[in-house]
C-alpha cells in the first residue's frame, strides 16, 4: 500500500484524468468537481487550477477563470495556460493594459517550449486583437483631441487677423496648420508595413523572426515548416540550411516591436 | 477513378488564404509587365493574361495562365498550366502543361505569382523556335485521364532552348 503523501499524489491524478475524460464529453460540472478534488487533495499542482480554469472559461465564468489562474501563475510563473486565460479574463473586464501583458508573457513562454504550436498561434491571434482595439480606442481619442485643437486654432488664427486686409496672410496660415496637424495624425492612418518587417514567406509583419546563414529573415514557424515539408535549404537562396542554424533575429523583433508601438493597426487580422 | 485534381480542390489553409490576399494586393499595385490578372472572387483559382514580349516570337500573341493554389500554398508549388491553345514552345505541350523546374522540384515558398509569371514570360521569350516537345503526343495521351502536371515525373529540358 502506497503512503499518506504519495497516495493523495495519484488519487488527484486520477481525479484529473477523470476531470479530462469529462471535459472531452462536455461535462463541465462533473469536470469542474473531479478538479476541485483534486485541488483539495494537492493544492500545490498548477495544472489542475488551469484546467478547472477552462471550463470555468466554456462557460463564461470570467472571475473564476481570472482566481484559478492567478493561483496556477503563482504557482508556476512561467504557465502558459495560467498567463493566457488570465490575460483573457483581464480582458474582459476590460483591464486592457494588465490582459495584454498576461498575453505578452503567455506568448514568451510559449515560444519558449513549442515555438510552432496551435497555442502559441492562439496566443497571438488574442494578443493582436486586444492589441487592435487598444489602438482603436486611443487613435479616436487622438484624432478626436487633435480635431477640436485644430478647430480652436483656426478660430484662434481668424481672430488675431480678425478684419484687417491680410486675408492672404491667413489662408496662407490656416493651410500651413492643416498641413501641420495632417503630419500629427500621420502614424495613425493605415498605410503599408515597409518590407524589411515582413517576411518573404508569409508577406505579414514579423512575429517571431530568425535569421538564417544567409542572412535572411523568416518567421520562425514558417521556416521550420518550410524545413520539414519542402526541403532543407533557404527558401531565398538555396543555400543548406538546417533548423539548428536558425537564430532569433533580436534587431528585427525590436523594430517591429517599435512599428507596432507607434502603428496599432499593423496588428490588424484578416 | 479518383479525379487527380481532387487534392487541389481542398479548401485554402488560413496561412494560404492571407497569403494570396496580399500577393493579391501587392498585384494589384504592382503588377508583372505584360500580365494581366483577370478578376474573379476565386482566390483559389487565377486566370492571368499573358502578352507575348515586344521584339520575341510570342509579340503581338495572348495567352491564359490558368494558376491553381493548393491548400497548403505556399509550402506547394501552385499548379499552373496555359489554357489551350497553349503557345507553340519547346518546353509547353499542346494540353497546356509547363516543363519548367520551380513549378515542381525546385519550388520555393518564397517565389510567388508575380515571379513565376515573370520566369514563364522569360522562357518564353529566350524560344527561338516555334515548335512543340518531341514528346508531345506521347505526353498530351498519357494525360488523358485529366492528370495534373504535378503528377508529372518531369524530366527537365535543357536551359538553353
Amino acid at each position: 500500500m502506497a503512503k499518506g503523501v504519495s497516495s493523495a499524489a495519484v488519487q488527484a491524478e486520477q481525479l484529473k484524468q477523470d476531470g479530462n475524460l469529462y471535459f472531452k464529453k462536455n461535462r463541465l460540472g462533473a469536470a469542474i468537481d473531479a478538479y476541485t478534488e483534486a485541488i483539495t487533495l494537492c493544492p500545490d499542482v498548477p495544472v489542475y487550477w488551469t484546467n478547472r480554469a477552462l471550463c470555468h472559461r466554456k462557460r463564461n465564468d470570467w472571475a473564476r477563470v481570472e482566481e484559478d489562474c492567478l493561483k496556477a501563475v503563482q504557482l508556476d510563473h512561467k504557465s502558459v495556460k495560467g498567463h493566457y486565460m488570465l490575460g483573457l479574463a483581464l480582458l474582459q473586464r476590460e483591464k486592457y493594459t494588465e490582459g495584454i501583458k498576461s498575453l505578452e508573457r503567455a506568448l514568451d513562454h510559449g515560444r519558449g517550449a513549442h515555438p510552432n504550436s496551435y497555442m502559441v498561434e492562439e496566443i497571438w491571434q488574442e494578443l493582436a486583437k486586444a492589441k487592435y482595439q487598444e489602438w482603436e480606442r486611443d487613435s479616436t481619442k487622438r484624432s478626436w483631441e487633435l480635431q477640436n485643437l485644430k478647430e480652436s486654432c483656426e478660430i484662434a488664427l481668424r481672430e488675431k487677423h480678425g478684419h484687417e486686409d491680410a486675408a492672404d496672410s491667413t489662408s496662407q496660415q490656416l493651410a500651413d496648420l492643416k498641413l501641420v496637424f495632417a503630419k500629427a495624425a500621420e502614424a495613425d492612418i493605415p498605410t503599408e508595413v515597409p518590407d524589411y518587417l515582413c517576411c518573404k514567406i508569409t508577406l505579414d509583419i514579423f512575429r517571431d523572426p530568425v535569421i538564417t546563414p544567409s542572412g535572411l529573415t523568416y518567421e520562425r514557424a514558417v521556416i521550420l515548416d518550410h524545413l520539414e515539408k519542402v526541403g532543407k535549404f533557404d527558401p531565398i537562396t538555396r543555400e543548406t540550411l538546417f533548423p539548428s542554424q536558425l537564430v532569433q533575429n533580436l534587431a528585427i523583433k525590436e523594430a517591429v516591436g517599435a512599428f507596432l508601438e507607434k502603428h496599432g493597426w499593423a496588428y490588424k487580422m484578416d | 477513378m479518383t479525379s487527380p485534381s481532387a487534392s487541389s480542390r481542398k479548401a485554402l489553409s488560413k496561412i494560404a488564404t492571407n497569403r494570396l490576399q496580399k500577393e493579391l494586393m501587392e498585384w494589384q499595385v504592382n503588377p508583372p509587365a505584360g500580365f494581366k490578372h483577370k478578376v474573379t472572387d476565386n482566390l483559389q483559382r487565377w486566370v492571368i493574361e499573358v502578352n507575348g514580349a515586344p521584339g520575341t516570337l510570342y509579340s503581338n500573341e495572348t495567352f491564359q495562365l490558368q494558376v491553381d493554389f493548393p491548400e497548403h500554398y505556399p509550402m506547394e508549388a501552385p499548379q499552373v498550366i496555359f489554357i489551350p491553345p497553349a503557345p507553340l514552345h519547346p518546353h509547353i505541350y499542346s494540353n497546356g502543361h509547363i516543363c519548367l523546374d520551380i513549378l515542381y522540384d525546385s519550388w520555393s515558398p518564397a517565389m510567388t505569382v508575380s515571379s513565376v509569371c515573370i520566369s514563364i514570360l522569360s522562357m518564353l521569350s529566350s524560344s527561338s523556335t516555334k515548335q512543340r516537345p518531341n514528346d508531345d503526343e506521347r505526353y498530351v495521351k498519357n494525360c488523358r485521364n485529366g492528370r495534373s502536371p504535378k503528377e508529372t515525373r518531369w524530366w527537365f529540358h535543357d536551359d538553353k532552348v
